[in-house]
């Protein structure tokens, strides 16, 4: 770990140019991305499973703090993507190298270009929701009970991680860490730029449609439209507004199923094998190598486990109702 | 005119800790090079100073060192490019990555064994050309991979590589340019094993396309594409006709 504080203090002090910057950026963004996917793939599987904390989780959502927090997100996600797409090309056209450098300018204002008509479609729904009355907003005491689960259960995985990652060593006597063999690493090297194009349309058709176009603070509004379906979200809860979305239908297939288990997929093992890159990165003691590895490995398997359970779930009747039956002012 | 010169000074033998010594020469001329300056600390100031150099004309490649926060050689660095004005200056640290010995001097140890590790030579074992004498390669063949021959070995690229100060065991830019040299040269015949070499999890993978490498070679060698056309090689093969 001693590498990540040197790499930290010496990028900063290194003057690289514009690259080293980017580079810097994108880790960031790539993981301020993964932070928020991870609670948001298991709070959305709620919507199939724990109706009543699901339509909670939105109230959080809806909170000053998590507002902000999505704005960081959008962010987050255009630059890594802009970036990461200059990344691919040069990685494709490595005799275009002389343009990297205003290509890197080109993605910062490209990603400015992009916020800025983008925070003000968002900033419309937070003026609209704040200035609303009788809004039922999450306190700052609800969410820090809610999320303290989120980082418990962090801490939980951490530390089996590390037991078993100890009892490892001490059974194997195993001196490396996790290491993959060189063709693994080449082909989620690949697997990287292949994922991150095909994720690019996935991702900005769903921050469109979820986060600027319509937004959180549509998702529980009585009356609404629901965005990509012909329906009306009646009960004015999140839960109908994913069931609708889930169970609509295109020439029999659920379209929206199919694009949010693509997304899924794609950006949780992405997002998942980038952290495994910073942790092979900066962890080197083959005790701590090993437990973040595997924790990592965990993490991807079980958001697709969970996220694929609820899409194929999806909402029943059951959940509509307990959903319906929660008065506004329930907790 | 009047350069300060701060230099991150560290004996084992003393200090527990590095820190800056700080050393002011007057009468410096805009044209002298950083190793000058340093010749005069350590002549008129500091006998102690150490730092590693030999031919002084940028070709032997021994005093890559951090010059105002970027790895550069001291011998082609002139002072005028570090400022402008009657008072300059100039700090200067040694490389990061690799094991301090002792001032300005590093361990290249690390970087010389990564250097090893991907068979810089030339490998050919097939019987001579008929008329014995040295096998005839066109023009284009040259060119394909002469700027990787420029290499020096200063470790001025790996040493700017945010990810070899990461872990050590990244193969590094400096090794990747010298294994380019060979792979691409049409009368050698290893390139299949050095691009195994490198596809293993400490070679090209590790490369995040950051280009401090680029801008840190003193002699211009384009090393994030030469790095980018082995990670294509081994996708695809060398393409050598």
């Amino acid at each position: 770990m001693t590498t990540l504080v040197t790499t930290v203090k010496e990028s900063l002090r290194y003057r690289g140019k514009v690259g080293q910057w980017s580079w810097m950026l994108h880790r960031t963004a790539g993981l301020g991305t993964l932070l928020f996917l991870i609670l948001h793939v298991i709070d959305t599987s709620w919507a199939a499973f724990y109706p009543e904390e699901y339509e909670n989780a939105i109230r959080q959502y809806q909170s000053p703090l998590f507002t902000i927090g999505e704005f960081g997100l959008i962010a987050c996600v255009v630059y890594h993507a802009f970036n990461g797409f200059r990344v691919g090309i040069l990685d494709y056209k490595p005799e275009w190298w002389k343009h990297q450098q205003r290509a890197a300018i080109y993605v910062f204002v490209a990603t400015i270009v992009v916020l800025i008509p983008t925070f003000g479609l968002m900033v419309n729904h937070v003026i609209d929701f704040y200035t609303e009355e009788g809004q039922d907003i999450a306190s700052l005491q609800e969410i820090i009970e809610v999320q303290v689960q989120f980082v418990l259960g962090l801490v939980v995985i951490l530390v089996a991680a590390l037991v078993l990652s100890a009892l490892y060593g001490l059974i194997t006597r195993s001196k490396t860490g996790l290491d993959l063999p060189g063709w693994a690493e080449k082909n989620l090297w690949l697997f990287m730029r292949l994922s991150g194009i095909l994720i690019l349309p996935l991702v900005f058709g769903h921050l469109a449609m979820m986060h600027v176009i319509q937004g959180v603070f549509d998702i529980n509004g009585g009356g609404i439209d629901v965005i990509g379906t012909s329906a009306v979200n009646d009960s004015g809860k999140a839960v109908e507004f994913v069931g609708e979305r889930w169970d609509m239908l295109v020439a029999g297939v659920a379209i929206w199923r199919v694009y949010d288990a693509l997304l899924l997929v794609l950006v949780v093992v992405h997002g998942m094998n980038g952290l495994r890159n910073v942790i092979n990165d900066y962890a080197h003691a083959p005790l701590i190598n090993r437990a973040l590895n595997w924790a990592t490995i965990f993490g991807m398997v079980a958001l697709v486990v969970l996220g694929a359970a609820a899409l194929l779930a999806g909402v029943d009747e059951t959940a509509y109702q307990i959903a319906k039956d929660l008065t506004p002012t329930a907790p | 005119m009047q350069i300060t010169l701060r230099i991150r000074r560290f004996n084992p033998e003393k200090d527990k800790k590095s820190y800056w010594g700080e050393y002011t020469l007057d009468k410096v001329d805009s044209t002298d090079r950083v190793l000058d300056l340093l010749h005069r600390v350590k002549w008129e100031q500091d006998g102690t100073l150490a730092f590693r150099r030999s031919c002084a004309h940028g070709v032997c490649g021994s005093d890559g060192m951090r010059i105002n926060g970027v790895n550069r050689l001291a011998c082609k660095m002139l002072v005028n490019k570090l400022g402008e004005g009657e008072h300059i200056k100039i700090q200067i640290e040694p490389m990061l990555g690799l094991r301090v010995i002792k001032d300005l001097i590093v361990d290249m140890e690390p970087f010389f064994e990564h250097y090893r590790q991907v068979m810089p030579y030339y490998v050919n074992d097939a019987p001579l050309p008929e008329n014995g004498r040295e096998r005839l390669q066109s023009p284009e063949d040259r060119e394909r991979f002469d700027d990787t021959t420029k290499c020096i070995l200063c470790a001025c690229c790996t040493t700017s590589c945010p990810s070899f100060w990461a872990n050590g065991v990244y193969v590094g830019p400096a090794a990747i340019v010298q294994a380019h040299r060979f792979i691409f040269d049409s009368r050698d015949q290893a390139a299949d094993e050095r691009l195994k070499i490198l596809s293993e999890a400490d070679g090209v993978w590790r490369c995040r396309t950051v280009f401090n490498c680029t801008n840190a070679c003193p002699r211009d060698i384009e090393v994030t594409r030469a790095i980018g056309e082995v990670k294509m090689a081994i996708r695809q093969g060398a393409k050598r006709e």
